[in-house]
């Protein structure tokens, strides 16, 4: 196993360097290319100042060198095992040094420090929204596929091809121009990952009485296992009844938080909520409606603690920080989900249809053994591929979230850096992008040995 | 050989067509795709500022006939070219050059006698209209051009839909008072035009580099996997980023490049089916009755192979559409001209939130995107023979 792994790794090298090659050539290449003067450009200098300037850009980065040497130099210093150079540029030695990714020309920070900030923002993005994609994905799947050709199936083929088909940027736009300005409804912010106050307040969220944790909890408590319960016990009918009701009083309070209130709203958002509700609750499905009543009851339990408790409550850094994600996450999610339980679904459906799947249901297997030890297990390997591919995936995509909901992190440092022809960052952000989709590749591999025991790297 | 091979593809063919169209889905996203086409050829006729016909002190003229760009020239002429040839029974490709010999003569008549009038002012016919010098004038039914920013009118920057009764705009305007819904018209070309081109660049490169990967296998095999890994590795989004940041903003380096940053996954999907095919016997007899290298790979194993690739290709618009609309979006995309995701951008970039700059752009994108994707599906379930086989 280590041996393949070490493999790999080794294997990696090589595919890296051409991926840094060719972005480096693309840069080259390009009317204008990497120079001095297309840094300094625009900035209405005096020609003496220019001079200077571009003399020392050339100096610090050796801009004026032919484009391979430039390319040579920049591997030299990034890869660990290298030439080193003395005070006057002679060759000092070879062998082990440290691996240096430059400075950037825009910001004049070592890029390690750039990425050590960004990085982390771009990954806790992606480190909320790829469990969370995988859960839901695979209970949609799994339930379209067993289903086959009945309402879920229908319905579920629809609304995720639907959702496949959204431009993130128009769900991302849509959101924060409906739910975060305030021109509609002020409910999350709008940029960033956290309120400057939040950086002063603790992390946990408190409350000034003991009173109102209480009444939360109970009132919590108490939605949560009396929707539960509906959920379990009633008959459909009933059930839609109840949660048609509860849709059209949270779209009848929707339409009165909006800042302006026109009446089309009063009738648009009971019904579109009340259909919905009501749809959810009349499904068959039972997990999801379990965890879909769940949640509204615990929602109504906290509004309404929030409603009757005595104010004084402090959300700390940690409510803030996920107040801020949740928008961005969403957007992230929704194309990565709908595209994967597509995935699940015909994954699923081709084993259940399999003979192996036939022989374990005739010898007298129950129908869920089969669906869940079976078939599952079998259907899992796809899922694996894609991870390999999501990673990528979802690192473009957090371009656009980040773009949208100004947030800090990789991606949008990524178009910054394109667009100020950064070369230092554009090649460090490639690198470091491609390592991490490799690595995606790898841990994929590895986690098919897990999954199949007839996959063995040994 | 020839002849049966071409027969059965035929038949193949012919029974996939007609599944896909008998799918409600595929129906639906032909449609619309038809219908934009349709839009996109007959924009100058849609959305102009110029009156289709006026009549100034008894003599009759067409303005907008007169501001006809070779490019839209070309573009009618592709249309009726199409209608024409569509009921003419030759083969496919002999149809396309006809097509394409059609186009390029129309473009160079355009070229010689067309003379558009180099400075274009679009106040000039409600000024005069106003001023009671026309008779009667027949407006295009969305009177406004794209870059037509009403200056005249007096009324500058953003408008609901349908807020003011004088001047009517559909889908409002935009912050500098242009007409959205006529933006939209004219950018249905921008549109349309890089999915087509951009897909069939990286159709044709994928083609190419997987065909041989997959016939020679062996080492070609192996470099060329080695370089579809590397194009995989590094995130389309940032190759495209790079090459339209560094190579300026036009719409033909942006066709050209997206086009270049996508052909590994159809390299991939055509290696795979060149390495099924290449043992078949008929290959096998194709090779040994001397044919030449080229016929074998592109008129013998492709048409058997080009299914999948089609299914691909189908879902390659898609994101081609969608990788323009996100360079859009990202503010490397076209400068002058509109395109549905730089007008999404616009609806970032003011201080207000105007739901109709976002709502009908994004909206466009939204339909073609699925459009595509729904015939892309549709072709799938037409081809899996598994589906079928165990269907019902």
């Amino acid at each position: 196993m280590s041996t393949y792994i070490l493999r790999r790794l080794l294997l990696m090298i090589p595919t890296l360097f051409g991926i840094t090659l060719v972005v480096f050539v693309v840069m080259a290449a390009s009317p204008g290319g990497i120079s001095a003067q297309t840094l300094i450009e625009g900035q209405g200098l005096e020609p003496e100042a220019r001079k200077a300037l571009e003399d020392y850009y050339n100096r610090l980065y050796g801009l004026d060198d032919p484009a391979p040497l430039q390319f040579l130099r920049w591997l030299n210093n990034v890869s660990p095992v290298g030439f080193e150079f003395d005070a006057e540029g002679g060759v000092a030695g070879f062998g082990l040094k440290g691996s240096d990714l430059g400075t950037s020309f825009r910001y004049g920070r070592p890029v390690t420090d750039l990425l050590a900030e960004r990085i982390p923002i771009t990954l806790l993005l992606n480190a909320l929204t790829v469990p969370l994609i995988y859960v839901i994905a695979i209970a949609v799947g799994v339930r379209a596929a067993t289903q086959r050709g009945k309402s879920f199936d229908v319905g579920s083929s629809v609304t995720l091809l639907t959702l496949w088909s959204i431009p993130t940027m128009l769900a991302g736009v849509l959101m924060i121009g409906f739910f975060a300005s305030d021109q509609h409804w002020h409910w999350f912010p709008t940029a960033g990952l956290n309120r400057r106050a939040a950086l002063d307040m603790p992390f946990l969220p408190h409350w000034e009485s003991l009173g109102d944790v209480l009444l939360l909890f109970v009132l919590a408590v108490l939605g949560t296992t009396a929707f539960l319960l509906a959920a379990v016990r009633l008959p459909a009918r009933y059930r839609a009844l109840l949660m048609l009701v509860v849709g059209v009083a949270a779209g009848i309070g929707m339409a009165q938080a909006h800042t302006e209130s026109p009446w089309a709203l009063y009738l648009l958002l009971p019904l579109l909520l009340g259909a919905t509700a009501a749809a959810v609750g009349y499904m068959q499905y039972a997990g999801m409606r379990v965890v879909a009543m769940g949640s509204v009851g615990l929602l109504i339990g906290i509004a309404l603690a929030i409603r009757l408790g005595s104010g004084g409550f402090v959300p700390g850094f940690l409510l803030d920080r996920l107040w801020h994600l949740v928008l961005p996450v969403v957007c992230l999610a929704y194309g990565s989900f709908a595209f994967l339980a597509k995935l699940t679904r015909t994954a699923v459906l081709e084993n259940l249809l399999a003979d192996y799947a036939r022989t374990a249901r005739a010898k007298g297997v129950p129908e869920s053994q089969v669906l869940w030890r079976h078939v599952f297990r079998n259907s899992l390997l796809p899922l694996i591929t894609v991870f390999a591919s999501l990673l990528p995936g979802l690192l473009a995509g957090s371009v656009i979230v980040e773009q949208i909901f100004s947030i800090d992190g990789m991606g949008k440092l990524a178009v910054e850096a394109v667009k100020t022809r950064d070369r230092e960052l554009v090649l460090s952000i490639t690198l470091i992008s491609g390592l991490l989709t490799l690595l995606g590749y790898l841990i994929a591999d590895l986690l098919y040995a897990v999954a199949d025991p007839r996959v063995s790297y040994d | 050989m020839t002849d049966v091979a071409h027969m059965r593809s035929r038949s193949f063919s012919a029974r996939i067509a007609r599944e896909v169209l008998g799918a409600w889905g595929a129906r639906i996203g032909l449609g619309w795709i038809l219908l934009l086409a349709a839009v996109a050829v007959f924009a100058p006729f849609l959305a102009s500022s110029h009156p289709l016909l006026l009549s100034e002190a008894g003599q009759i003229r067409s303005p907008v006939l007169a501001h006809l760009t070779t490019g839209d020239v070309m573009m009618l002429a592709a249309f009726f070219g199409v209608v024409l040839l569509w009921r003419v029974r030759t083969p496919l490709y002999r149809k396309g050059l006809i097509l394409l010999g059609l186009v390029l003569l129309a473009g160079l008549a355009a070229g010689a006698w067309l003379k558009p009038p180099q400075i274009v002012i679009y106040e000039q016919y409600r000024e005069a209209q106003r001023a009671g010098a026309y008779d009667w004038v027949l407006n295009t039914p969305i009177p406004y051009s794209p870059k037509d920013y009403l200056r005249d009118v007096g009324q500058s920057g953003l408008q609901g839909p349908l807020a003011s009764d004088r001047h009517r705009h559909f889908m409002g305007t935009e912050e500098n008072g242009a007409d959205v819904l006529s933006r939209m018209i004219h950018a249905s070309r921008i549109a349309l035009g890089i999915g087509f081109v951009a897909t069939g660049i990286a159709m044709v490169l994928g083609v190419i580099i997987g065909g041989l990967m997959g016939y020679f296998s062996g080492i070609a095999d192996i470099i060329g996997m080695r370089l579809v890994e590397i194009f995989e590795a590094i995130p389309q989004l940032f190759l495209l980023l790079t090459f339209v940041a560094f190579f300026g903003r036009s719409l033909y380096i942006m066709m050209v490049i997206i086009g270049l940053t996508a052909w590994p996954g159809y390299a991939r999907y055509v290696r795979a089916e060149y390495l099924k095919l290449r043992r078949q016997d008929y290959v096998q007899a194709a090779v040994a009755s001397g044919i030449p290298l080229t016929s074998v790979l592109f008129r013998h194993i492709l048409p058997n192979g080009v299914a999948p690739i089609l299914v691909a290709a189908s879902f390659g618009v898609a994101s081609a559409i969608i990788a323009e609309a996100v360079l859009s979006f990202l503010g490397l995309g076209l400068v002058d001209d509109p395109s549905w995701g730089q007008m999404l951008s616009q609806a970032v970039k003011s201080s207000t939130f105007n739901w109709w700059m976002a709502l009908f752009p994004g909206g466009a994108i939204f339909l073609t995107v699925l459009s595509y994707n729904l015939i892309g599906e549709s072709m799938r379930d037409a081809i899996d023979p598994y589906l079928r086989k165990s269907g019902g």
